[in-house]
Order: C-alpha cells, then structure tokens, then sequence
C-alpha cells in the first residue's frame, strides 16, 4: 500500500466526491509503454542501491508532461513492493562500523592535514584501516551504511509484471490511499455477500447488515465510529478493497474527510474497471486449515466440508460458522471453532450462539482451555488441544446420530 | 421524583474496543441524566456508546445520581506496590510540581529539557500506585524508560511496541503503539504518563488517549506550544498545564550555564556557482510566471509541479540548493576545527539530514544515531560515547528529544530547520549541567543562503539570548 505522501487524490468540492487519481487506457495511453520502460530500467539495474533506480526512475518521468512528483514516487513504491532487495539482515554494516569506529576512536580527531598537535590526517587512518582489514577503502565506504533503506541493493526485479499490470495495481492502490481517509463505508452485494462480508471480517472491520430487495446492505465501521467521526479504521477499508474488487455484483460508497474536514464520498462498483489481487488465504487461522488437511486424509462416512458455505441472519446480527459439514441423507451441520481468543470476543460468541442456536444444527469444537469459559448452551461440543481432527468431528456427528442423542437433522 | 431509567434492565458500562458502551438506559434517561451527553447509540450493539476517556465524567455523573445503582465493569487495572529501590529526592521545585499534580493526578508539568521531568514522573508513579503506561514518542525513549523504572524500583516493566508486545501492570511504550494498541489495553492502566506529551494532538496519536479509561493522566512537555495550534487538545486529552516553570529561570540552577558561538561558512566556489545557478532557475521560471500571474507563489508552483515538468525543474532546482547549504563541504572543515578546539571533551554534533550525518561520519569516522540504527548499534553507540570509548558522535533528528546524553558540554548545530520547538530541544541535550560547569553551542550556517535567514529566525526563541543578569 502507498503512504499519504504517495497518494493523489481530486476533491469535487461541488459535487462532493473524492476521485483517486487513475491511469485510464484512453486518457494516459502513453503510460502503457512507460511503465514498461519502468519495469525494464529495475531489470537492467539489479546490484545498485535504491537511491541509484529510484533517481533512473524519476528521470525518465521528469519531463513526462503530466506526472506529479507523488506519482513518481508512487510507482517507485509499487515497484519496489515487487522487487527484493538486499537487506543486510545479518547486520554486518553494523559490525563494519563498529569496528571501524573502534579503530578510529585513538586517532580523533582525523585532520585534513597533520601538525604537531594532532597527527592522524584523514587520509592515512583511512589507509591504515583498509590494511588492518584487508579491504579497499572504497569498498569500506560502499558497505559501511548497505542496512541504510536507500543503500539497499536491487537483489530481485519484479517479476512477472508487465506495464499493464503495474498500471493496474497503480489504479488500486491509489483507490486504497484514498480510502485512508474513510470514515464509514457501505457495501450493497447480491451473490457474494458471503465472500465480501468474510473480506471485511478479515480486515478486522465491524459490519451492520440489512435487506434492501435484492441487495444485502453492509455497514463497515468500527467500535469507535458510532462515537465519533474517525478515519481510525481507513487502513481497514484499504485493506478490504482488494478482496472487494476480486467479487462480483456489488457497489459501494465510502464516505472520506477531505480538506476542511468536508465529507467527500468515493463510489466503485464492481464494473469500473478496477482489478484485485487477493492472495487467496482461504483458512483464518493456521488451526483451521490443518483442520481442512486432516478432513482430506479421513474417511469421513459421507460428510463433505465447505468453507463458511452458511449464513445465518436475524435482524441486524449474522453468524457464519467456520465449516457447513454436509450429509446426503442427514442434511447439514454447522461446525463453529472456538480457539484462544480475549474474553470480551468469547462473551460475544456466547451471546450470538444463544441466538442462533435454534436456526440450524451447530456442532462446536473448543480448545480445552477456555472449555470453561463457554457455558453450557445446549449445543453439542467437543474439545480438543492443539490441533483439531477429522476424526473426532466425524466421531461426534455419528454420535449426535446415534438414537440416544439425536437431534432433528436433516 | 425523578423516573428510573429503565425499569427491569440492570446498568452497566462495560470497556469495548476503545469506548465505554453503556446498557440499561433509554434515550429519555440518556437526555435526563446527561444533557450534554458523550453518549451515542449504537444499533450494532443495541448500547450507548463513548470515548472511553470520559470514564471520569461517567462516574462522577452517576455518583451524582445515588439512586441508581450501577455496575462498573470497566477497570481492569489493579493496586500495586512499587517499591522504592533508588529514588532520588526530589528538589524544591521538583517537589512543588508534584504537589501541583498530586491535586487532582490530571494535568500537564512543564518544565525545560534536563530538569529532571522523569523524577518527578517517576514519584508520581509511586504515588499512584496502580497500573501504568508510559508514552513516549520514540523508541530509545521508551527504552530509556523500561531502564529508569528498573533502576528506580527493581520493576522490569513491559514493553509494547518495536517488536516486543509484553503486557504487564507497569508498561512503557511507543504513541503509535499506544494508538494501535489502546483498543484493547484502554482499560488496563489507571495512569497514563504522556512523555514529551506535545507528540499527542496528532489525529491518529489522540486515540492513545481518547481509547483509554485512565482516570489519571500526567503530560511532560518542555514545549507544549504545537504550530498547529492543537495544543489546547492537550488540555481535554491529559488536563490543564498544572505546573510551568521557563527555561530561563532553570538556566544556570540546574542547567548549566552556556555559550552560543555562530559561525559562518562559505560555499566553495564551485558550489557557490552552482548554488547560484539553480537560484537563477527558480527565479527565472517564478519571473516569467509572474508576467502573466502577479501574485504567482512558490504554493502554486507546488501545484503545478504536478503537471508542469518546468515547475517540476524549478521545485528539484530549489531541493538541490537547500542540499548543497546543507551538505557545505566548508562547514567539514570547520567542524574539524571544533573538534581541535575540543579535544578531549566529549563532542556531539546535530545534522539537519541523514545524508550529512554520514557525510560527517564518514569523514571523521565517528559513530552516527540515525534513525535506522536498531536497538542494539543505539544503546552500543551510546554507553560507548558515556564511557569515553567514542570521543564524539553526530546525529540526525533521532536525538532531538529526551534520550539521556551525560557529560556533554559541546554541540555544534549544522544546519536543520527553524523549527524553535526542534532548536529548543536540541538545546536542551547540551545543556545538561556536568563536570565541566559551562556548556557549549556552536551553530554552523551557510553564510550568504536560507541557511542563515532559518538561523536568525531559531535565535528568536529566548532560550537563545543572553542571560538577563
């Protein structure tokens, strides 16, 4: 993601929106062939530092007619998000100075030429400390600060991304730095509310959900958004867009702060144009994609799993469990992991399991620690240590089957 | 008789996330009970809800009402022996801003760099005696803290923020990680140490304040005055400046009496032929925009640098000579001078940048603060300059405020911006009163460029003029 330092945005005082700034095929043609000459100058300069391919960079764009200095500094960033670079994370700059100070320290203060007050001139203690280390001077100086960011060396250029992708990317993630200054954001989804609302959740925002015909109509804040205008959740709504982008059928409106603190409103749908790159993390939690490993590698008598396939709303509440565990003949189960989470969430999780307990059958699996922690609900459970199996869920549902505790499935 | 709030409900006011969310009341008690009320509704929740740092309000508001009876299940904070393994006694006037907290434990100390403003922190923790948090705006600062806590009260306290994230009843940390950090921690500590507290107004930095339940709050500030003029926010955020003593009455008592020598240097020729022909660019384009704009300023030049490419040359033109003034090969040579002069003193020297911090490293090989150096390089570069292994080091902005610097009699000032609150500061690292009894303050402008106009207008500040006798 882009700084605010980076980021171009036009305020449409009297129609009160914010437009991220955006390369359009028809309007910024020429950056086509730019970008690609972009990309080509960080492969023709792996090995030189930072400073050196940024100053190439912002040659080649100087006398471009219409690119502002945040747009420079933009792609610079872009492109150094996918590149590698050296990073001396063994910390051996630091060691080198250490040394070299260490060294120097009896010759201070190092003179531009010695008299008889001081007689350790610049030169010859430079000298007489590449011999003690057995490396050129020249060679001292280029690694004495390699840990500093704009000495960093080009180890890797971007790879797999042409102009047309850097151009791409540029228009999200400028979108995604106006998005900083959000306070509120409404999302109106069809189909893959589903997947959106699992997005937001990941970005860590809150949600209020309504039917509006066909729409689900999703509020995205935060705790303190109803106290207060706060844009404390922006990097949360930039965080969101790209999953957003990557669904289909929806629009949205984010309401940001501009100058003045005047409310500008930014409006995307999922037809505009803009493309997202979602590493597909398709598991929250490390617990429950070895879960899904383990589901892989047992029998599991009929049941297949799917990855959050339900949701369940009452008014303005909706609970989506972790699994739906299917069953040709014994219908659905719903299966909800609780792991180590603070008190206040689990306090939550009760209050919203006692209201949807009754709309479908849910199975819990708990870690054995907070065990105690959750009451007894009327649901049935299982707890496990560390890791979850297959085989005890599996175990458990043909147990909820069994006629002596068997619940109306299916 | 004044109606009950909500018959059957029991109240409650719980910590969420940052806020308070309050349960129990209807809109008509809300109106009644609160007229101006911090409480807002929230139908996610089906709560009241406010910033959790009106929990003073809250309770004294329902203290007024004993009819009520209410459930507080906000603090978490617990009592807690700290003991006094190595305090100082506090001087008088140490002493009397303690007092002038203790009155009411929210307010902001004022009271110049290198008066000993952690002391009386320190006591103030002690007094309190409950869960603490102390901000502090960088991370050396913070570290300092962990390590004048250990020293004071035997306490290894926690640490939240570079990495670490170590929750324990007496916490130091960093205000962006108390930003980040206080929607969860917001109810964990009864006193918030707000540590060169003229850090806190920024929109985001506000939060470690605005999410927390603290009742009790102490600001430390050598400069509370902010250019923005958010510095009022202070007194919502922490509480009125409840103790305010002026550098010139600390100066000479506990600070050590001191010098300013100026000093020009000039550009090389060649510098100064270069330095004179990007002078001419920017005039030139400002000349010839002015034909058509008289009142075209170097603001609307910044605009167009966006779509003007000659903008854009004047704007890099003018970057590059405010880079040459600032890296002046001649202010080297002077410095190399001072460092003559001073031989066998412990010297310090303050750079304007990064780029001529290392200029100056690299030229007399002397360690230098950036702020990339990690934890380790800091403290290793420091407890050697202390114990006299380094014989002087230079360093940028990373310095400015706070971090302990013993025994340092002579600074030399290369440089930087006009900044009075940023001259001021640096000041106050030299101003530390040692074993040499008087302190020293070179500044070392470009003479002939902007370097010396910021110059004069650093001296404005009173810190700089001569002691009144």
């Amino acid at each position: 993601m882009l700084t605010k330092e980076q980021s171009i945005v036009e305020y449409d005082f009297s129609r009160q929106t914010a437009v991220p700034d955006r390369l359009h095929q028809k309007t910024h043609g020429h950056y086509l062939g730019i970008a690609n000459e972009l990309i080509a100058i960080y492969h023709k300069r792996i090995g030189e530092t930072r400073q050196a391919i940024h100053q190439a960079v912002r040659r080649r764009l100087q006398d471009v007619e219409d690119c502002p200095t945040r747009r420079i500094a933009a792609f610079c960033k872009l492109l150094d998000d996918a590149s590698e670079y050296l990073r001396d994370e063994s910390g051996s700059a630091a060691k080198l100075r250490r040394r070299i100070h260490a060294l120097a320290a009896p010759m201070h203060p190092l003179v531009q030429r010695s008299d008889a007050l001081f007689d350790h001139d610049e030169f010859q203690a430079k000298q007489s400390i590449a011999a003690e280390l057995g490396i050129p001077w020249e060679e001292i100086e280029a690694r004495l600060f390699a840990d500093v960011i704009e000495f960093h060396r080009l180890k890797t250029p971007p790879d797999e991304l042409d102009g047309g992708g850097l151009l791409s990317r540029y228009n999200v993630a400028q979108t995604q730095s106006a998005l900083y200054g959000a306070t509120t954001m409404t999302v109106w989804a069809k189909d893959d509310f589903k997947l959106i609302l699992r997005y937001a959740k990941l970005a860590r925002l809150m949600h209020s959900i309504a039917r509006q015909g066909d729409d689900y109509v999703f509020q995205f804040n935060g705790p303190a958004s109803v106290v207060r205008q706060t844009k404390r959740y922006g990097v949360a709504y930039a965080r969101f867009l790209p999953g957003l982008l990557s669904t289909h059928d929806w629009r949205m409106k984010a309401t940001i702060l501009g100058p003045a603190n005047h409310r500008f409103a930014i409006r995307l749908t999922d037809r505009d144009g803009l493309r997202g790159e979602v590493v597909s993390e398709a598991f929250d939690s490390e617990l429950e994609k070895m879960f899904a490993a383990s589901w892989e590698e047992t029998e599991t008598n009929g049941w297949t799993l799917r990855r959050e396939g339900t949701v369940l709303h009452e008014g303005q509440t909706v609970f989506m469990p972790d699994f739906t565990l299917r069953h040709e003949v014994h219908g659905e189960v719903l299966l909800e992991i609780i792991g180590f989470w603070t008190p206040e969430y689990l306090k939550e999780k009760v209050v919203r399991l006692e209201r949807f307990k009754d709309h479908a059958n849910i199975l819990l699996a708990i870690a054995a620690r907070i065990d105690d922690a959750i009451p007894d609900l009327n649901i049935p459970r299982v707890t496990y240590k560390t890791t979850l199996k297959a085989k005890q869920i599996v175990a458990k549902l043909e147990l909820m089957l069994s006629p002596c505790d068997r619940r109306s499935l299916g | 008789m004044a109606t009950y709030p909500v018959g059957t409900m029991s109240v409650i006011v719980t910590f969420d996330q940052g806020t308070l969310s309050l349960q129990g009341f209807d809109r008509a008690a809300i109106n009644q009970y609160w007229g101006e009320s911090p409480w807002n509704w929230d139908p996610r929740t089906k709560s009241w809800r406010a910033d959790a740092f009106f929990y003073q309000e809250v309770i004294d508001q329902f203290a007024r009402m004993p009819a009520i009876d209410w459930a507080d299940e906000v603090p978490d904070w617990k009592a807690i022996t700290i003991p006094t393994r190595r305090f100082n006694t506090l001087r008088v006037d140490q002493l009397e801003a303690l007092n002038c907290w203790s009155h009411s434990r929210r307010g902001v100390v004022v009271m110049p760099t290198g008066t000993g403003k952690t002391e009386v922190a320190l006591h103030a923790i002690r007094d309190a005696a409950c869960g603490t948090l102390v901000v502090s705006p960088v991370r050396d600062l913070m570290y300092q803290w962990h390590d004048r806590i250990l020293a004071a009260t035997g306490i290894n306290a926690g640490i939240i923020g570079d990495g670490v994230h170590r929750v324990s009843p007496i916490c130091v940390t960093t205000y962006d990680s108390a930003a980040i950090h206080m929607p969860r921690l917001g109810n964990q500590f009864k006193l918030l140490v707000f540590d060169e507290c003229h850090h806190l107004p920024g929109p985001m930095r506000q939060d470690a304040a605005r999410m927390s339940a603290a009742p009790w709050r102490l600001g430390l500030t050598a400069t509370p005055e902010r250019r923005d003029g958010r510095d009022s926010l202070l007194d919502e955020l922490i509480g009125p400046k409840v103790y305010v003593q002026a550098i010139q009455a600390a100066r000479g008592k506990t600070l050590a009496d001191y010098d300013v020598v100026r000093m020009s240097v000039h550009l090389s020729s060649e510098e100064r032929s270069r330095y004179e022909s990007l002078g001419k660019t920017v005039q030139n384009y400002i000349y010839e925009r002015r034909k058509e704009t008289p009142d075209y300023d170097w603001q609307t030049l910044c605009g167009d640098s966006g779509h003007d490419p000659q903008a854009r040359a004047a704007m890099i033109a003018f970057q590059t000579k405010r880079s040459i003034e600032d890296r002046a090969s001649d202010k080297l040579r002077i410095i190399e001078d001072l460092f003559r002069l001073h031989a066998g003193e412990p010297v310090i020297v303050f750079c304007g940048s990064n780029a001529m911090a290392r200029d100056v490293s690299i030229r007399f090989l002397i360690p230098c603060l950036l702020s990339h150096c990690r934890k380790r390089e800091r403290q290793q570069i420091l407890s050697g300059f202390k114990d006299g292994s380094y014989p002087a080091i230079v360093a940028n902005r990373v310095l400015d405020e706070g971090v302990d610097l013993p025994e340092v009699n002579v600074a030399i000032v290369v440089g930087g911006g006009s900044g009075t609150r940023q001259a001021l500061q640096r000041l106050g690292r030299v101003l530390r009163k040692n074993r040499f009894g008087r302190a020293c303050l070179y500044e070392i402008v470009t003479a002939d460029t902007r370097d010396e106009i910021r110059s004069r207008a650093r001296r404005r500040n009173d810190a700089y003029r001569p002691k009144s006798k």
